[in-house]
């Protein structure tokens, strides 16, 4: 089993800059993302935090690289990824977030995330394979029809 | 977008089912390790799967250097299961659940049935 990376793509019937707001701004990620919100606006080269909605911690690390998606370039947002929200998981070193957001045509947009550098950390691979399933259709179905996942489906997400 | 469609075709091939189970056991596969999982079909036979399974989204390339590698993307099947599958599921689950219940019951009812006459 490659402990390297999970690779995921899904499309959405969004604008590039939509999704760009989606992933990088806590007005939207609060409402698809397990309730999570950046404390700060995060910024290229600084670090950030994001917490709960109870104000617990959930994720930190350094926003290594934040360009917005351009008509000639792809959007691109890359993390690296400290997990806070479980005591055993927050143990295992920093590994690494990369959004790449992109026009696909037809009104379409290709959101690719790629959860690398996980070699060391077994316990993060195993526990975020499923999640970030549930996290992009949960995102793709609040900028398509303005309303997130029901909730049922993200506990059975996380039970299975 | 009907991505659904797609889906289904991509999946309805022995030889691509295979393909996705060994990306399952896995990830990350070059062409070459994936045609040495899979000495029954040709290299041909793999790269033309391979694409049909890329057009469904099910599976998603990346390059290192000169490798391309090879990873099996689960966003479709979660989105098919979730439009198709746990509607008539949950029916199914729930006559299973009140099968199991009664069966319980009726062994149970059966057990202390016997203790009684004991």
């Amino acid at each position: 089993m490659s402990l390297n990376a999970h690779v995921y793509q899904i499309y959405i019937a969004a604008t590039p800059e939509q999704v760009w707001s989606a992933i990088t701004e806590s007005e939207w990620t609060r409402r698809y993302f397990h309730n999570v919100e950046f404390v700060e606006p995060p910024r290229q080269g600084r670090p950030y935090r994001t917490v709960t909605a109870d104000g617990r911690a959930a994720v930190d690390g350094i926003t290594e690289e934040m360009q917005p998606p351009t008509d000639r370039s792809p959007g691109r947002f890359v993390q690296t990824w400290h997990t806070l929200y479980d005591p055993e998981l927050a143990h295992e070193p920093p590994s690494r977030v990369e959004w790449t957001v992109e026009n696909a045509g037809d009104g379409l947009t290709r959101v690719r995330l790629v959860h690398g550098n996980l070699e060391n950390s077994p316990l993060t691979w195993e526990n975020v394979k499923d999640g970030w399933v549930w996290i992009l259709n949960s995102m793709k179905t609040l900028l398509e029809t303005g309303q997130p996942l029901p909730r049922v489906r993200e506990d059975e997400a996380v039970s299975s | 977008m009907e991505q659904g469609g797609e889906v289904f075709r991509a999946l309805a091939d022995p030889s691509r089912r295979a393909l996705l189970d060994s990306l399952f056991s896995r990830d990350g596969q070059t062409l070459n390790e994936l045609c040495a999982e899979l000495p029954g079909m040709t290299r041909f036979g793999v790269m033309k799967h391979l694409s049909v399974l890329a057009e469904a989204n099910l599976v998603v390339t990346t390059r290192y250097g000169r490798t391309k590698r090879h990873y099996l993307n689960p966003v479709p099947i979660e989105q098919v299961a979730n439009r198709w599958i746990s509607k008539y599921a949950a029916r199914f689950t729930a006559a299973l659940v009140a099968l199991d219940e009664q069966v319980a019951l009726d062994h149970e009812t059966r057990t202390s049935g016997r203790a009684e006459s004991a």
